[in-house]
């Protein structure tokens, strides 16, 4: 899942850095001089699962401004709540297309409207 | 009496569309096919397994198991890659990847409050049924790029106790 997702934002412009966890991504996050834009979040990782990482990243002073997208196959109501109210700022289904993920970083302004990925 | 919904037929075909159209299929050029009733010998042997368990209102296992072929095939289709630079990490990624999207998708259709676990994937030949404490609630076999593929819901022997799935 993070290849493709690394080729969508890739198209996009982006450059992207990849953690394989949740845990990695924080110290990762926490030792890069730049923050990045956007964070795109799996909820089903080990160690430090997406929900926790989001709520780690909006606890840091340093990241807490990130954009927040959680990527993730659970869709149910009560889990998207969950989500942004731990801070995310959209939320993506899994499966996905290429299409709904770059209509979903136009709504948060990261790219253009009607740009293709 | 307890009642608790379950998982169809229907909905892990559904599923199974969506994420072939997705992640395996996105041209449209090689669909799954479903290939009939399930033969209960081809739903228990296969070269990659890999699953998802579900703990918590429900209790059970959510299983795509296919050849080392097709296995080969969706690593590829899904980590944009060339068949033959498939290594074997790329398969345990992409099946476990796969598993993680049926199963969340198939944990959607359950009462909540349930959890998932990580993707667990085994590799080798003729991989048998290990979760024999389970009965199946249902089952996709299907046809990709002439291989067998099976998505199976499995359930708690123990779960079913005082319960009527509907």
């Amino acid at each position: 899942m993070r290849l493709i997702l690394r080729r969508i934002v890739g198209q996009l412009g982006f450059d992207a850095v990849e953690a394989e966890d949740g845990q990695a991504a924080l110290d990762l996050l926490r030792s890069s001089e730049e923050v990045p834009d956007l964070a795109l979040i799996d909820w089903n990782m080990p160690r430090m699962n997406g929900l926790e990482l989001v709520g780690a990243i909006r606890a840091d002073s340093h990241l807490r401004h990130m954009t927040l997208v959680m990527v993730t196959t659970e869709g149910e109501q009560s889990q998207i709540v969950r989500a942004l109210a731990a801070g995310a700022h959209e939320y993506v289904i899994k499966p996905f297309t290429a299409g709904a993920m770059v209509e979903k970083l136009a709504l948060l302004g990261l790219v253009p409207s009607g740009v293709q990925a | 009496m307890t009642v608790h919904l379950a998982p169809t037929i229907e909905d892990l075909s559904e599923i199974a569309e969506q994420v072939w159209s997705s992640y395996l299929d996105p041209e449209g050029e090689a669909p799954l096919f479903p290939v009939g009733p399930p033969d209960p010998d081809a739903v228990v042997h296969g070269d990659v397994c890999a699953s998802v368990s579900i703990s918590g209102a429900w209790h059970g296992h959510i299983v795509v198991s296919c050849s080392a072929v097709a296995a080969r095939y969706a690593a590829a289709a899904l980590l944009q890659m060339e068949v033959g630079e498939v290594m074997p990490d790329d398969i345990t990624d992409a099946l476990g990847e796969l598993a993680n999207v049926v199963g969340g998708n198939v944990k959607s259709t359950l009462p909540s409050v349930c959890t998932m676990s990580l993707p667990h994937v085994v590799v080798g030949s003729g991989v048998t049924n290990g979760w024999p404490l389970t009965v199946p609630v249902c089952e996709l076999v299907a046809n990709w790029r002439d291989e067998l593929v099976v998505l199976r819901v499995l359930r708690s022997k123990s779960d079913l106790a005082g319960t009527t799935d509907q």
